[in-house]
């Protein structure tokens, strides 16, 4: 377990530096498909492809590009690779039903062409004509049974149309055609959940959230959670929400912020509460597993603030945020200095990931949060001064917890 | 085996059961004229209940119950169809803010389609009601998502055949699955909540329950929370509202819009499966449901509300029995809304005012049926307990006698026991014995007098009941008035118009008809009115007073003779059968009848031939018989002066006409016929009867009955000279008769000492020892002794002819058989007592020991019976034939 934490850690933090990636692409694979299906909620037609995103730029490349492809079908009219490829290039520009018209004629000149159904298939998806693609789906796995989108895809339709059994057949012919489809495990690991096959779900949903699927990292925090198919472990799921989060999941977000809110709440014989803040603080503990050549010094040290000590500039400022996040006030303290001073050529001054934990935990009650917060509003660090506004992040504090604040500040 | 004469019988003389059945059969008839048009039925069955629904004070909400609904903002925002993450997003909302139940109107019979978050929102909501736990859906058989965190609930509502929508049904069958009520699972869930043991309401009876719906049953008028504000204070972690909204409460949430409303309720308003059952819902949760009776229970209601509305009509006559009936139907009324305004429970209103319908109808139909089988009944019942009377009667004439005989043993016994001390000892035995054998025999007596009391009184009743049952129409009452008119029976006494009524109906057929009343009751008239009402009335009437034939020419009068047969027959002649042939005979005063000429009567009555006098040859003839009488045939036949096989011939239609004192209202009219005619005779001006000569007309007892009012009349008439009657006309007539009336008693009080009082005393009680001794003040042994005296002597003056001397006692041939029977015991017991004597002396001896108490004069009958007892025994010895004739 905690080499696979390690593992997902490394990833993770990989991952926090590079922008997030759409999710409604599934990860391919291979290269060798020619078009990537669509998997999740928006449909392709709402993908980079879409008119409306598009600049005038790329619109002109995109009509140039479809005027070279419309000139290759006139020089090869009963060329299918040329139907195909301006297929693709219609769909692209969000022309469903040409590029539904140019596969269909690719497909009359060459019926056995598997791959020119799976292409049919996919744009009647993008059309929600869910009967029609579902038919030229079967038609395209009879022609080539080790295609594997076509099996992917057949499952997405069999779903929407109400067949879950073969959805489920389809998705788990897809992943013995491919074990290592992320996408497929998340599918199959999503429908086995909603037909109450929770442990066999919890098992492909943490594979395909290692395989990095946000959505299947949120649902597996959520088992954690509640405890469906796995031994109920609340700093689990804040491991696997976090990690969510980092991908950019907001209902990732959402469900951590729930859960800080209960650590916060004023309720102090709350059970819920003491359970919260008991899972965050594992949670951070959690974190030294990820680096075992370091141990704690004393109980008030972090990983982050030794990773700082030790100069890892790789994983130090991640970690500290990490660690803000679930609600460390150790954390926070040093990373108001790290927002404040920067840290040479690895972080600059004002740094608004910094600002937005603030800002973020301070709303959800951190008391640290919130006094760190007034003193950069008050004081302008980063920002034009705001006392009002340094005043009301101090809302809902003790004098005594104000006072060094405002004696800082100049307020009283 | 059933009896059926006797339940027969006991159906038509109970009024209950007659009540009862017909209210069943009118159920029946309700029910089945109702299923011709189902749907006016129902409607007409629930308009009191529709109406008060509209019209009653507006109920209250639970403040208990949540309802998050959809509104324009939310429409803006999450579009037609929501995303089942948002859906998740709330009942998990609702479930930490302490929700007691949570319902949704949403379906899991499809899959998220990709722009609404595809699976993984479907996974959402699994995952939120699994944290939610359990949570309510609409039921669909073709559920997609699975989880047993879900309740499935329907939402069904029975519509009757009226299409309005009354009643959900707590349980229904989808696909061979039982499924429950959405809001009935809600209300148990939170009832649940607040109290784990609480049993659910479907297991507790599963049938379909009354919609009581707030105002006039649309989702406008239940308070719901938008949506969008739901979502506002997700957002804005609005705590303190959300625990507001839903803290203990049972919410519901509606996320789809309101498109269909299918459901008509009888408020008028058209609402969907889902409102319906959120009324249910907020109805059980204030505790305020509405019941109704079970399908038995209309049925029972139905069958009682005939039943005593058909007793109503039954038990009384005319107007007043409608009235009777209509506040039958008037209190149900009231009582249907009374528990309907109090209580909440609805009673059926179709069936029974239907059946309350047909049971006015057939009530009617069976009156008419039943008063004539009715009136046979009474008339055999009359007829049996008469003859029990009669039976009675003779028991207690032996039971008097072996008393009486018993006494004479005792008084033996005693005498003996005062001459012979030795025997003193075994005598006082005997003497207890035949004490105690006095006692029992007594008590037998007294017995068997109670019994004859108790049958009298039956027969009484029974008269009285037969002169009330049945009531005939006025319609037809009036028709009958008029056709006696025609016949000239004038009446207006329903009991004489219902007998008319059957004499017409019996007039049609071939049988004998006996007609039976007091002198002057009007036998004749009714005799002619069969004779003209029969096939027979074009043809000859014949009217024979048997009383007024002499017995010597009965069979030439009756049945004619030949020339020369006897002397004077100078021609042959054609009896009155004979003139009657075709037509009919009226046989007046046919009690008069000797026993020898009854026998001949009959022969022609079974026949229909006879022999004229001196004739060789049968005559044959086609005659129907009437006969009448003043006098009890029945009795008659018991007493020995009637043939018992003339009587059940005569017997074929028997009418018994009221003495005018029963129907006294009718003397007036009577008067003024009678007057008419007189009037006419006389050649006068028809005079008037003044009020005073009017009561002492109704009031006078007429034992004469019309004929003696006619006579009183024509006298009035003739010694009056104004054109007014006054009481003084009459005065005169209705004193004197009173005054003999009073007189009589008075004047048959017997001289004690005088045998002849003695008898003339007994005569009157009909041989009743008891009664006759009351009368005269003595003990009864005394009258014993003097009839046995009396006997003795008619015994002697006859010569030993015990039917001639009976005679001679009874005086009235109505008592012949009493007399017989004690005359014959008295006889049988001296002969019992001289039988061990050698001698006549010596049974003298004995008999004036025994017979001690009997008077001198009488004794010397004792002792010429006796004389001539040993005398005869003397001469015919050995063969002691006795010279006594038989009777």
């Amino acid at each position: 377990m905690s080499r696979r934490l390690l593992l997902v850690t490394i990833l993770l933090t990989a991952l926090i530096s590079q922008p997030p990636v759409h999710p409604s692409f599934a990860q391919s694979p291979d290269d060798q498909t020619p078009f990537a299906p669509p998997s999740e909620s928006p449909p392709p037609s709402i993908d980079e492809s879409h008119p409306s995103e598009f600049t005038s730029r790329e619109l002109e490349d995109a009509a140039t590009m479809l005027a070279n492809l419309r000139g290759n079908v006139r020089l090869f009219p009963d060329h299918s690779e040329a139907r195909l490829k301006l297929a693709q290039g219609l769909y692209r520009i969000g022309d469903l039903d040409a590029a539904i018209d140019e596969c269909r004629v690719a497909i009359k000149l060459n019926p056995n062409d598997a791959k020119a159904h799976l292409q049919l298939g996919v744009i009647l998806m993008a059309k929600q004509d869910w009967r029609a693609a579902a038919s030229v789906l079967k038609e395209a796995v009879r022609l080539d049974p080790a295609m594997t989108h076509a099996h992917y895809s057949l499952g997405s339709v069999q779903y929407s149309l109400g067949n879950v059994k073969a959805a489920i057949q389809s998705y788990r012919q897809a992943l013995e055609l491919q074990p290592h489809f992320p996408d497929a495990r998340y599918r199959l690991a999503l429908l086995l959940k909603l037909t109450n096959r929770d442990q066999e779900a919890v098992q492909l949903m943490e594979d395909a959230a290692q395989g990095g699927i946000s959505q299947a990292q949120f649902f597996l925090g959520n088992a954690y959670k509640s405890g469906q198919g796995v031994e109920k472990d609340l700093s689990l799921a804040i491991f696997w929400w976090t990690t969510a989060v980092a991908f950019g999941h907001q209902p990732a977000a959402d469900a951590l912020s729930k859960l800080r809110r209960q650590a916060l709440s004023s309720d102090h014989k709350d059970r819920r509460r003491q359970d919260a803040l008991g899972a965050f603080h594992a949670y951070r503990d959690k974190l030294w597993k990820g680096f075992p050549n370091y141990s704690r010094t004393d109980d008030s040290e972090t990983l982050g603030t030794r990773l700082l000590k030790e100069n890892r500039a790789d994983y130090a400022v991640s970690v500290l945020l990490q660690e803000s996040y679930a609600l460390s006030d150790v954390a926070q303290l040093e990373l108001a200095k790290l927002y404040e001073t920067g840290w040479g050529q690895h972080l600059a001054p004002f740094d608004k990931k910094i600002l937005t934990c603030f800002e973020t935990t301070a709303g959800e009650g951190f008391v640290p949060a919130k006094t760190i917060l007034a003193r950069i509003y008050g004081k302008g660090i980063g920002m034009p001064q705001d006392l009002p506004k340094a005043k009301s992040a101090l809302k809902g504090l003790s004098k005594l917890e104000m006072k060094p604040v405002l004696d800082e500040l100049g307020l009283q | 085996m059933l009896d059926w004469p006797k339940l027969r019988r006991l159906f038509i003389t109970s009024l209950s059961l007659q009540a009862l059945t017909i209210g069943l059969l009118a159920a029946l008839c309700a029910k089945a004229v109702w299923t011709v048009a189902p749907a006016t039925f129902t409607a007409f069955d629930w308009t009191a209940y529709d109406t008060w629904l509209r019209h009653r004070a507006p109920t209250a909400v639970s403040p208990s119950l949540t309802i998050v609904a959809r509104d324009p903002a939310s429409e803006e925002r999450f579009g037609t169809l929501l995303d089942r993450a948002l859906l998740a997003q709330v009942i998990t909302v609702a479930h930490e803010a302490g929700a007691a139940a949570i319902g949704v109107d949403h379906r899991l019979d499809h899959a998220s389609p990709a722009q609404l978050g595809g699976a993984a929102s479907d996974a959402l909501l699994i995952e939120a009601v699994h944290t939610a736990a359990p949570v309510v859906f609409v039921h669909d058989p073709d559920s997609i998502l699975r989880s047993d965190a879900a309740i499935l609930g329907h939402v069904v509502v029975s519509t009757d055949p009226d299409h309005v929508a009354r009643q959900i049904p707590l349980l229904t069958m989808v696909e061979a699955q039982t499924v429950p009520a959405f809001g009935s699972i809600l209300y148990d869930l939170s009832q649940q909540q607040a109290s784990p043991a609480t049993k659910s309401m479907v297991t507790e009876r599963a049938a379909p329950t009354l919609v009581n719906p707030v105002g006039n049953g649309s989702l406008a008028v239940l308070p719901t929370i938008p949506l969008s504000s739901v979502w506002e204070a997700i957002q804005h972690h609005d705590d303190e509202k959300l625990d507001g909204w839903f803290k203990g409460k049972v919410v519901v949430i509606l996320p789809n819009p309101m498109t269909q409303s299918p459901w008509l309720l009888p408020t008028g308003q058209s609402v969907s499966g889902m409102v319906a059952h959120i009324h249910l819902l907020n109805s059980l949760l204030t505790d305020n449901r509405l019941c109704q009776v079970g399908s038995v229970g209309r049925y029972v209601t139905t069958v009682l509300l005939g039943s005593i509305v058909t007793w109503c009509l039954l038990q009384f006559r005319g107007s007043i029995s409608l009235l009777f009936a209509g506040c039958a139907i008037a209190i149900y009324g009231a009582l249907m809304m009374t528990m309907l305004v109090g209580l909440h429970l609805v009673l059926p209103v179709a069936l029974p005012l239907t059946a309350a319908l047909f049971v006015l109808l057939s009530t009617t139909a069976w009156t008419h049926l039943t008063t004539g089988q009715r009136m046979v009944l009474l008339e055999r019942d009359m007829l049996r307990v008469q003859q029990d009377a009669a039976a009675v009667r003779e028991a207690l004439i032996l039971r008097e006698n072996r008393a009486e005989a018993l006494q004479e043993d005792l008084e033996a016994a005693r005498s003996a026991a005062a001459q012979s001390a030795g025997q003193q000892e075994e005598q006082a035995r005997t003497t207890e014995a035949l004490r105690s054998q006095i006692a029992e025999t007594q008590g037998q007596e007294q017995t068997a007098r109670q019994q004859l009391e108790q049958l009298e009184r039956q027969l009484h009743d029974l008269r009285a009941a037969s002169t009330e049952a049945g009531a005939v129409g006025d319609a037809l009452l009036d028709q009958l008035r008029n056709e006696c008119r025609q016949l000239g029976i004038i009446t207006q006494d329903p009991t004489l118009l219902r007998m008319f009524r059957d004499v017409k109906k019996g007039a049609k057929s071939p049988l004998t008809v006996l007609l039976l009343g007091e002198p002057g009751t009007g036998k004749e008239l009714f005799a002619k009115a069969v004779h003209r009402l029969s096939s027979r009335g074009s043809k000859t009437f014949i009217a024979v007073n048997m009383a007024a034939i002499s017995p010597e020419l009965f069979e030439s009068e009756l049945f004619g003779h030949m020339k020369g047969s006897f002397t004077g027959a100078t021609a042959d002649r054609r009896g009155y059968f004979e003139l009657a042939n075709h037509g009919t005979i009226f046989l007046d005063e046919i009690g008069d009848l000797r026993l020898d000429h009854q026998s001949k009567l009959l022969r022609v009555l079974q026949e229909q031939s006879f022999y004229r006098v001196g004739a060789t040859t049968p005559t044959t003839v086609d005659v129907r018989i009437v006969a009448a009488t003043n006098r009890d045939l029945q009795r008659g036949v018991s007493e020995g002066w009637f043939r018992e096989d003339l009587y059940f011939r005569l017997k074929g239609l028997v009418f018994r006409l009221p003495p005018l004192r029963e129907r006294a209202h009718d003397i007036p009219i009577i008067a003024e016929a009678c007057l008419a005619e007189i009037a006419t005779q006389m050649g006068r001006a028809v005079p008037k009867l003044s009020n005073d000569a009017l009561r002492v007309l109704t009031e006078h007892d007429w034992p004469g009955n019309v004929r003696e009012l006619r006579h009183a009349l024509e006298r009035a008439v003739a010694l009056s000279d104004g054109p007014v009657l006054t009481k003084n006309s009459f005065y005169s007539e209705a004193v004197s008769t009173n005054e003999e009336q009073r007189a009589t008693p008075a004047a048959a009080l017997p001289d004690s000492a005088s045998d002849a009082a003695v008898l003339t005393c007994l005569r009157q009680h009909g041989f009743d020892m008891q009664v006759t001794a009351k009368t005269l003040g003595w003990d009864r042994s005394t009258v014993t002794q003097r009839l046995k005296g009396l006997c003795f002597q008619a015994l002697v003056e006859s010569n030993g002819d015990q039917a001639k001397a009976a005679a001679a006692i009874a005086g009235d041939p109505s008592h012949l058989r009493t007399v017989e029977l004690k005359l014959r015991d008295y006889h049988g017991h001296l002969m019992s007592v001289i039988e061990p004597f050698g001698t006549a002396d010596e049974a003298l001896h004995d008999c004036k020991r025994r017979f001690k108490n009997l008077p001198d004069r009488h004794f010397v009958s004792v002792a010429h019976l006796v004389r001539q007892y040993f005398r005869q025994n003397s001469d015919l010895s050995p063969s002691r034939t006795t010279t006594l004739k038989p009777s």
